[in-house]
């Protein structure tokens, strides 16, 4: 028996005898479930694991003050009826924010917070860590930490994209197939299902392997940037200009050249192949977003508003704009959450199995693949950046949860 | 019963639809190659007499219908046609890996699937209490960690630090059932892991949806003892939606045991599909993809059967 022991069973036992005689029923059924697993635990693990559930309790408090203190702070800058909102919100749901916020601001200043270059080699194979470099070096000696800040920036920005390419083209789809209905609507949604019938991971593995090797240069990803955006057009012309000739002509001709300028500014951004990658994600998850608008649209379309609005003789895109998507916001926003963490996982899971983002870009998947072996020298580094994935997708999800709670139409 | 055979005839036939278009995407997909496979293969460096002989090899002479029927029709016998890059037979390579990865998946799925329900039964019947909240956090956790990063811990902790397990689930000839057990127990419990997690949310989500209904709640007002309103009013018609859960997540299992048994160097199909897309070796990929499409689609159609065979309106129509 050591001191800390002592102290641990006497703090744990004092303030679950405090929570029962307040009458705080919750509080103490938490606090005395604790104390008899650590009962269990001490006796199978000793010391080590007591002091093992301490400090994971130490850390769920910090995290627990520092959502408090991030939601209070949020509640503070923002306008008088976001505060209200924003009151409302559970502790698991301002730590995710925070955590959002942190990787944000990694992201954008990556390469004033990063003390090396991504692929900047500056000692020899994993070198352990000292006062420079704080998480050590990787297989090829380049600076950890820094490469874990870029990896903020390089991941998240190219599942972000993936993300909003997938939601403009199935928000559009969705919300054009509620408005038009018929026979494009069942064209639509079939095909939608039969591209959900695939598991995600299989289809993209099938198309990384059609759309590699020599094909990912720039001129392939070039025409398949300028294919999707002339989809995602097409749909938006034939929302806006209906049936009017003089509208397709002047539409397609305008849509033909965002088309282009839309490329070349991704392929500005990307690298050919992680515009390939982009484009695989956008395709694969846009039928889940055009399922989603498709519903809520679909439930909005029938109100009274939209005939009467219809009876005034304004057109699909006023519907669309002005009255469907102002009423369906909430859950696609929500679901704008959601995708992220799938194409999130997706992106990092291909990317771990080497068909991702390719090196030297510092990415997360990538890096826990590369620093494997390290773990079976019981070494935690290799799992950092994969804990990093793991923490984001956990913040988003947390934010969501709230977000579709309050939104109450698709309460879980 | 005429109408629910008639009911579950036609959900066969349109999952065999969707199979066969799926065969349609997956076979056409590879034509979209600028070319056609056999330059693919042999590169930029090709002389036109190797091209014409591979071609003439691979049946590329003819026309892209004729050789779907033809690859269809084999597949149909579970002949996938040889491999590109080592020559052999598709069906071989992958035939004892695929069986591998039945394993792995019954394995994990034997339990994961008893214990998710027992739990997201409990947690059910507990909701809105510290249990719960915590029960929430710990799922949804598990659910947004990328499979290698619970793959990665679990080595860690349980194969590095302690040795209970060896970290590496290689299979070899003539080895008992238990030590198999033994061998693969990590990669099945990482798949556990994430399984249970997705299960117990959607029993979870049922059963509250189920104990909210009027019937419930009439059966408890006129005093009907808690186990008895569970077993006798509540669970004939949890079935469905319990059968529909279960179903749905060993659909999940598929995708997730293709990172699992990479992390773990299983031999198993999924490490067979991502060696064959690094290596662009078409036929495997090809015949990878239609399978694990296959089982995907049989296990939702599982799901969509088991639900109208265990709805108590179908099967006592009025």
């Amino acid at each position: 028996m050591s001191v800390f022991v002592i102290i641990y069973y006497t703090l744990l036992l004092g303030a679950s005898c405090l929570a029962a005689y307040f009458n705080k029923r919750s509080a103490f059924l938490l606090l005395f479930s604790l104390t008899l697993v650590s009962f269990v635990l001490g006796i199978v693990g000793g010391v080590p694991a007591l002091k093992f559930v301490a400090v994971s309790a130490g850390l769920l408090a910090m995290a627990a003050m520092v959502s408090y203190g991030f939601r209070e702070f949020l509640v503070a800058i923002s306008s008088v009826n976001m505060a209200k909102e924003l009151r409302t919100a559970p502790l698991t749901a301002g730590f995710g924010m925070f955590v959002i916020f942190t990787y944000a601001v990694a992201g954008i200043f990556a390469p004033i917070i990063a003390p090396f270059g991504e692929a900047q080699v500056i000692t020899s194979a994993f070198a352990p860590a000292d006062d420079t470099m704080l998480l050590g070096a990787d297989q090829l000696g380049r600076d950890m930490f820094s490469r874990i800040i870029y990896g903020a920036r390089n991941t998240v920005a190219l599942a972000l994209a993936g993300t909003v390419l997938a939601f403009f083209l199935g928000a559009l789809a969705g919300l054009l197939a509620a408005t038009t209905g018929g026979l494009f609507d069942q064209f639509l949604g079939r095909m939608s299902d039969v591209i959900m019938s695939i598991p995600s991971l299989i289809f993209a593995l099938l198309m990384l392997s059609i759309f590699g090797g020599d094909l990912a240069n720039n001129t392939t990803s070039f025409w398949l940037l300028v294919g999707f955006a002339a989809v995602v057009g097409v749909l938006m012309v034939a929302a806006i200009s209906e049936s009017s000739i003089i509208g397709w002509l002047i539409g397609l001709a305008v849509m033909a050249g965002f088309a282009t300028v839309f490329a070349g500014f991704m392929l500005t951004i990307f690298n050919p192949s992680e515009v390939i990658l982009v484009l695989v994600v956008a395709v694969i998850y846009s039928p889940r977003v055009f399922r989603l608008t498709r519903a809520v649209a679909g439930n909005v379309v029938v109100m009274d508003y939209i005939e009467a609005a219809k009876l005034r003789g304004e057109r699909k895109w006023y519907l669309i704009r002005r009255e469907i998507l102002p009423n369906s916001t909430a859950p696609l926003v929500a679901e704008f959450g959601l995708e992220f963490c799938f194409v999130f996982l997706l992106i990092a899971g291909l990317s771990f199995l080497g068909l991702g983002i390719q090196p030297p870009t510092a990415d997360w998947g990538s890096m826990v693949r590369e620093n494997a072996t390290l773990i079976s020298f019981g070494e935690l580094t290799p799992l950092i950046p994969a804990a990093a994935i793991a923490l984001l997708t956990v913040a988003v999800n947390f934010v969501v949860d709230w977000m579709l709670y309050r939104s109450s139409g698709l309460k879980v | 019963m005429g109408d629910i055979l008639g009911l579950v005839a036609k959900r066969l036939g349109l999952g065999l639809i969707i199979l066969l278009i799926i065969s349609v995407i997956i076979f056409f997909m590879v034509e979209l190659l600028p070319g056609d496979i056999a330059s693919a293969v042999l590169g930029q460096g090709a002389t036109p007499e190797n091209l014409a002989a591979l071609r003439k090899e691979m049946g590329l002479d003819q026309p892209a219908i004729v050789r779907y029927l033809q690859w269809l029709s084999g597949a149909v016998m579970f002949d996938f046609g040889n491999s590109i890059v080592t020559g052999e037979s598709v069906t071989e390579t992958i035939g004892e890996r695929f069986a591998n990865t039945l394993f792995l998946a019954t394995y994990a799925a034997a339990i994961a699937v008893p214990v998710s329900i027992v739990l997201g039964v409990i947690v059910a019947l507990l909701r809105n209490t510290i249990f719960d909240r915590v029960a929430n956090v710990a799922t949804l956790t598990s659910i947004s960690s990328p499979e290698f990063f619970l793959g990665y811990i679990l080595i860690l902790y349980l194969a590095v630090n302690t040795g209970m397990f060896p970290a590496i689930a290689s299979l070899r000839e003539g080895m008992d059932f238990f030590e198999l057990l033994h061998r693969t127990f990590l990669p099945a419990l990482t798949l556990v892991l994430v399984v249970t997690a997705h299960m117990m949310r959607m029993t979870r989500a049922s059963i509250i949806n189920l104990l909210s209904s009027p019937y419930i709640e009439m059966a408890r007002l006129k005093g009907t003892p808690p186990w008895k309103v569970i077993v006798k009013h509540a669970l004939p018609n949890a079935w469905a939606p319990i059968i529909n859960v279960v179903a749905l997540n060993l659909a999940y299992l598929i995708t997730g045991v293709v990172l699992v048994e990479v992390v773990f160097v299983y031999p198993g199909i999924g490490q067979a599909l991502v060696d064959a897309v690094s290596k662009r070796d078409f036929p495997v990929v090809q015949a990878c993809c239609l399978i694990f499409a296959a089982t995907f689609i049989l296990l939702n159609l599982a799901a969509d059967v088991g639900a109208i065979l265990t709805n108590p309106r179908l099967r006592h129509p009025k």
